[in-house]
């Protein structure tokens, strides 16, 4: 799937060597097109830009799956790859869109919602982390993946400030959090480029009228956030009851609610300003464990990655169960796989894929 | 909210009739723990998000129980029983702009005025590791002694814990020693769903009627 042209490649473009630029093409289109093999769940795939056209051929612009199904129900958002360094997210997403299929209602799925930060791996969180991951399918072909960066490219945005100051609360964050998708919401149509991505997601969660949404994330192993669902206090009983349930399954969450000092984050902005259920599930990366040098990122038996993505899809099912429960069966959603999600535990994750 | 709780009751025949639910173990010295009475407000100590959880756990113990993350004096008019449930949280902290000492003396207030009005207290402690830091201990060790029972999910002294060890609010058996010290019947649980069987029977409901 290649992606759309680069405007980095445009103002890169002239008076260069035309070798230079070739060069720039490859790197820039490497970076941002991905291994992912729509199944027969998809019914459609759209673009951010469909939201917000100023994206359009920005390296913040990034494919939307939409799972329509035969039930009528509600609306859902499943984002990955806000970080994308948190690879579960990434590819807990990747094999919705493989594999999954929608029973009720409509799911969004954007396996890459930071796409500039999928195009490069800095190695300022960790700096043995590799570029790229790779899983091996049943047929036994070797799929590649982006082992991305947590922030958007500095190359695909101007110069990070002095302060970052999220507009909308005036609270303050280190200049780098500028290129922070997961600081930026509710975002700005003239804005900066990770703005302008949430401008566009805040969009799509209006015009698509999202009911839930999901933002999957990865934290170090260690960290207090591993192993957490986060949600906005208009979700906390759903937050509670998935927990509750998932407890007696041995899947061990903590709770964390979202509050004043969130600003700019998805469950914060969203719940405050849309009618969005918000929440946020963190799995645990030896990747993101700065003690870890050299960490092995899909196959370290403290939490490999098919672990980390049975845990982040369990836990959507969990939420999408209890939200029918609680919020009635009209804006219910509902999805299966194949096979059964427990499979994916202690498994190769490559044979799952397409 | 009726729907909620009608879902919820039927969700509890359902487990009741599989015999699905954990069942909480209960400590020798707690054979007949005291009948407690609804209505039940839930409310945190400490701010963190075990109270919500706690709530969903009274309702599927058919419980007539409301909830208010950090009650008020008013909240406690015609309360029968309340929950604390124990805990801190930095972010909740942040979120009611409150610190640990302004969060103590609230829960001091609250709890004076609960005595006065005679309203029995069930203290839990239901989020493992997490809410055993020494913000959390502080107020564990200020309001568990205050508990008429006490419900820890955590270890109980000579049984091994089976669960992950990060769910074990127990480990160091402070709360069995503050139920020990303070002579207060302590139940422990090893899931937060456990906690639905302790209610039934610290409530007196019939498992069958919801
Ligand atoms: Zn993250």
């Amino acid at each position: 799937m290649t992606h759309r042209t680069q405007p980095t490649l445009l103002r890169v473009g002239a008076g260069m060597l035309l070798t230079v630029a070739a060069f720039f093409f490859v790197m820039a289109s490497a970076a941002t097109s991905h291994d992912i093999r729509p199944g027969i769940g998809v019914s459609e795939i759209r673009w951010l830009s469909d939201y917000l056209p100023a994206l359009e051929g920005t390296p913040g612009d990034t494919e939307i799956y939409v799972l329509r199904g035969e039930k009528p129900g509600g609306a859902f958002l499943l984002l990955g790859g806000t970080h994308a360094n948190e690879i579960a997210g990434v590819m807990a997403a990747t094999l919705f869109v493989e594999r999954g299929t929608v029973t009720q209602g409509t799911v969004y799925v954007i396996p890459h919602a930071n796409n500039s930060a999928a195009s490069y791996n800095s190695g300022v969180y960790n700096a043995g982390t590799p570029d790229w991951i790779e899983l091996t399918t049943r047929a036994g072909e070797v799929r590649q993946f982006r082992y991305g960066d947590r922030r958007t490219n500095p190359s695909d945005q101007e110069a990070d400030p002095e302060v970052f100051i999220h507009e909308q609360s005036g609270l303050e964050f280190d200049g780098g959090e500028a290129r922070n998708l997961n600081r930026n919401y509710p975002g700005k149509a003239d804005g900066t480029l990770t703005q302008q991505m949430c401008y566009a997601l805040f969009e799509l969660a209006e015009r698509e009228k999202i009911n839930v949404l999901i933002d999957m994330h990865e934290s170090s192993i260690t960290g207090r956030l591993a192993n957490t669902l986060v949600s906005h206090p208009r979700a906390v009983d759903i937050a509670a009851f998935s927990i509750l349930d998932l407890e007696i399954e041995g899947l061990a969450l903590k709770q964390e609610v979202s509050s004043g000092e969130f600003f700019g984050l998805s469950h914060k902005e969203f719940g405050d300003r849309t009618h969005v259920l918000p929440f946020l599930i963190e799995s645990a990366n030896p990747g993101q464990e700065k003690s870890i040098s050299n960490p092995d990122v899909v196959n370290d038996p403290r939490s490999p990655l098919s672990d980390r993505v049975y845990l982040q899809l369990r836990t959507i099912q969990a939420i999408l169960t209890n939200h029918a429960l609680l919020e009635g069966s009209s804006t219910a959603i509902a999805f299966e796989f194949p096979f059964g999600l427990g499979e994916l535990l202690g498994a190769d994750l490559g044979a799952f894929l397409r | 909210m009726n729907r909620r709780i009608a879902v919820w009751t039927a969700f509890i025949l359902l487990l009741g009739s599989l015999s699905l639910v954990t069942t909480a173990q209960e400590s020798e010295d707690a054979a007949s723990p005291l009948l407690f009475e609804q209505p039940v407000l839930v409310t945190s100590i400490g701010q963190s998000a075990g109270a919500a959880q706690a709530r969903v756990v009274a309702i599927r113990a058919g419980i007539e129980a409301t909830y208010s993350q950090r009650a008020t004096l008013e909240e406690l008019e015609g309360i029968k029983t309340l929950i604390i449930v124990l805990g801190a949280s930095s972010k909740g902290l942040g979120a009611a702009g409150v610190d640990i000492d302004g969060e103590i003396a609230w829960a001091n207030e609250l709890l004076a005025k609960v005595n006065e009005l005679g309203i029995l207290v069930i203290a839990m402690h239901i989020e493992g590791g997490a809410r055993r830091g020494p913000s959390s201990d502080l107020i564990n060790s200020t309001f568990a002694p205050l508990a008429a029972t006490i419900i820890v999910k955590g270890s109980q002294p000579d049984v091994e814990w089976t669960a992950d060890e990060s769910a074990d609010g127990n480990a160091d058996g402070l709360f069995t020693t503050i139920a020990t010290e303070n002579d207060i019947p302590i139940l422990y649980i090893d899931t937060t769903l456990g906690a639905v069987d302790v209610l039934i029977e610290l409530f007196g409901m019939t498992p069958a009627e919801g």
